[in-house]
């Protein structure tokens, strides 16, 4: 799991079935202090994460065949949770 | 998903039985600039390395791709193949705003 940054989202039309009426945002991956770290990971976004928005990605495919239903899919990355604070009381 | 620019392909003679079929593209993998300067800029290469994706899409030298690496590459396939990488998308528009704050 990687904290990150959503900072945009990609549209494509032909892509795998399963990724058919997915939500595909750019999440960028960030440091603790909110330093970018790496490049971009295009995921999938169960939760409607907006616009520069911190959230947490998970590489579990498992998890991301089960989200799109499709065992066949090549799914890998998604939108596991939107964080609220780092620390508590401190929302980002 | 990663974003990359197709700048090449790759033809087989012999293969795995299940790979008979498919493409194979030569990625050049979007870094942080590249979704900056978005679709329509010039191709230019960033600093990972170069995949050989798998593509049952159709993407063209060129174009932009989502694949997708790792053991999850394979998945659509009704038997363990070895793959790494599979274009899972064609790209036709990015929406980028890095955050500068």
């Amino acid at each position: 799991m990687l904290l990150a940054r959503v900072e945009g989202n990609v549209v494509a039309t032909r892509k795998h079935p399963s990724l058919d009426g997915r939500r595909l945002v750019i999440c960028q991956p960030i440091g603790a202090s909110g330093e970018a770290e790496g490049s971009p990971q295009v995921a999938i976004d169960a939760h409607g994460a907006g616009m520069h928005q911190q959230v947490v990605i998970s590489s579990d495919g498992a998890a991301a065949r089960k989200a799109v239903g499709d065992e066949k899919s090549p799914v890998r990355w998604l939108v596991a949770a939107v964080v609220d604070e780092h620390e508590p009381g401190v929302r980002v | 998903m990663k974003l990359g620019t197709v700048i090449g392909r790759v033809t087989l003679s012999k293969t795995v039985p299940a790979l008979v079929g498919g493409r194979f593209l030569i990625v050049s993998p979007f870094g942080r600039e590249q979704y900056e300067r978005g679709l329509d800029a010039p191709i230019s290469f960033g600093k990972d390395f170069t995949p050989v994706v798998y593509d049952a899409l159709g993407g063209g030298v060129c174009q932009v791709i989502g694949y997708v690496e790792g053991r999850e590459a394979a998945q659509p396939f009704p038997e363990p193949t070895p793959v790494d990488a599979i274009n899972a998308a064609l790209v036709d528009e990015i929406f980028y705003s890095p955050w500068k704050g």
